[in-house]
């Protein structure tokens, strides 16, 4: 990597935003090149800089208050307290002339009051929530950022080839398993190449496909006793994910094409590996 | 924004003890009679998004600049995000509510067009020679909040918008290409120039207290 790719790529590397291949070519090109080492350092304390220094505008309880109100406005709920209040009002006719402020004082420390019962209510019903996601869940976070990653810094392959005799040797060399390669030109998913890449703290396969426009990441592991064997389908942030297991290995396949046309993926991938 | 005057109706009508303002009031009562699955609707989106207001007022008030407008684009903003709740089914609340503030934001600053958008970087600030000014003078000035508020309120607003998703939500690039409609491979590149913009402004600023 030379200092202007290494310039380029630089915010991509501070934000953690590189796919794992990239990140360790620039603390390469970091280690061997004092000013871009220096630029980095600079950049970096900057970034902490705007973090620290930039005032965060927090909403105030009197905001709060305003889009409660008209939320319960635009549904109608207000309508029927406010007309009981107009009632009794119009009986202490009395009263009602001195007081166009005063009557907004004791339903401002309602509303507080409402509010902080909503509030309660919230919080403890978010509580389940709050628990630490599975780590399939976790897993899948992961997966959607390899994928989302693999496309963004133009780092879709390590070694490109539609062949699957090519791909298999590059990655069986790089790993220490021998990951099942299988082209599937003829059935509408051409292969496009190989990467590594590391995910739940361990290096894994990465075969890519593509689907008309779409990619499609398939990536490849020896099956642990911690993985899942269950087969799955995940949809999020409009990625569709598909898991599997065959006995020696675990495959997920990422992408954003359809979950059907994931799923006749996964069906010829199954099919072709049965046949060699 | 017909809901707040619906609002302020309601509270003023007290004052007014003519019975024709009364039975228009009766009238508007029995029009929106409350209905028991739009409350439930209205519990479960407060329940979603009313965590987020902090970042919804802390985008429009970077976007817009002014406490006003801030304020009437998030209570805008929730009306909108409620009315298309319906549609919303992902797991992102707080994303999914900082694309309509953000809309919202940019449909007041287009209508006031003449003011920003466009925003005016200043040309003498901007093209002054401030090549002396060494990285350490910069890191140290950086370290004075206000400069930095001022320096990243002087910024073009799609500046300010990504400094705040990446800088003070912590959004990830695939989050905030989502937000501010821009392909994720601009993302990086769009963080890249916004933060060498401040640190030219900051740099500008040093070089001329000088």
């Amino acid at each position: 990597m030379n200092c202007e790719e290494a310039t380029k790529l630089m915010d991509g590397y501070l934000d953690g935003e590189l796919d794992p291949m990239t990140s360790q070519k620039i603390e390469q090109h970091l280690r061997d090149c004092r000013k871009c080492e220096q630029a980095y350092e600079a950049h970096t304390a900057l970034a902490h800089a705007i973090s620290r220094g930039a005032p965060y505008y927090k909403a105030q309880a009197e905001l709060r208050q305003r889009v409660q109100s008209s939320l319960r406005d635009a549904v109608g709920v207000r309508a029927s307290r406010s007309a009981a209040r107009e009632n009794h009002a119009s009986l202490t006719s009395r009263w009602a002339k001195r007081r166009p402020v005063l009557p907004e004082i004791p339903w401002n420390w309602l509303a507080l009051a409402a509010a902080i019962i909503l509030a309660a209510i919230i919080a403890s019903s978010f509580l389940p929530r709050l628990r630490p996601p599975t780590s399939d869940q976790f897993l899948a976070t992961q997966l959607i950022a390899s994928h989302v990653r693999s496309l963004m810094a133009d780092h879709l392959t390590d070694v490109a080839s539609s062949d699957q005799h090519t791909v298999k040797p590059w990655l069986d060399t790089k790993l220490d398993f021998a990951p099942p390669v299988v082209d599937l030109s003829s059935e509408g998913f051409p292969l496009i190449g190989g990467r590594l890449d590391y995910l739940d703290s361990r290096s894994v396969a990465a075969l890519v496909y593509q689907k008309r426009k779409h990619f499609i990441n398939l990536f490849i592991w020896p099956t642990t006793p911690k993985d899942s064997t269950a087969q799955t389908m995940v949809e999020r942030e409009g990625y569709h994910l598909v898991h599997w297991s065959d006995g020696d290995f675990t495959y997920w396949a990422v992408s954003d094409v359809n979950i059907n046309d994931l799923q006749s993926f996964k069906q010829l991938f199954e099919q072709q590996i049965a046949r060699h | 924004m017909a809901a707040p005057l619906k609002i302020d109706y309601a509270f003023n009508a007290q004052d007014f003890e003519s019975s024709a303002k009364i039975v228009k009031f009766t009238i508007l009562k029995k029009h929106q009679e409350p209905d028991a699955a739009q409350e439930h609707e209205l519990a479960s989106f407060e329940e979603t998004m009313l965590p987020h207001m902090d970042a919804a007022h802390n985008l429009a008030k970077w976007l817009l600049r002014n406490e006003e407008d801030a304020q009437d684009v998030v209570q805008e903003a929730y009306l909108r995000a409620f009315k298309s709740f319906s549609g919303f089914h992902g797991s992102n609340g707080r994303a999914w509510l900082l694309t309509i503030v953000r809309n919202t934001s940019y449909t007041l600053l287009k209508k006031n067009r003449a003011v920003d958008l466009t925003t005016t970087f200043d040309e003498e600030i901007h093209t002054a020679g401030h090549e002396s000014v060494s990285p350490a003078t910069i890191l140290e000035h950086s370290e004075n909040a206000e400069l930095i508020k001022e320096a990243m309120d002087e910024l073009p607003v799609q500046f300010r918008e990504i400094l705040a998703l990446r800088h003070q939500e912590g959004l990830s690039y695939k989050e905030i290409a989502d937000i501010a409609q821009i392909p994720p491979g601009t993302v990086m590149s769009r963080l890249s120039r916004a933060r060498a913009e401040l640190k030219e402004y900051l740099a500008a600023r040093i070089s001329k207290d000088k």
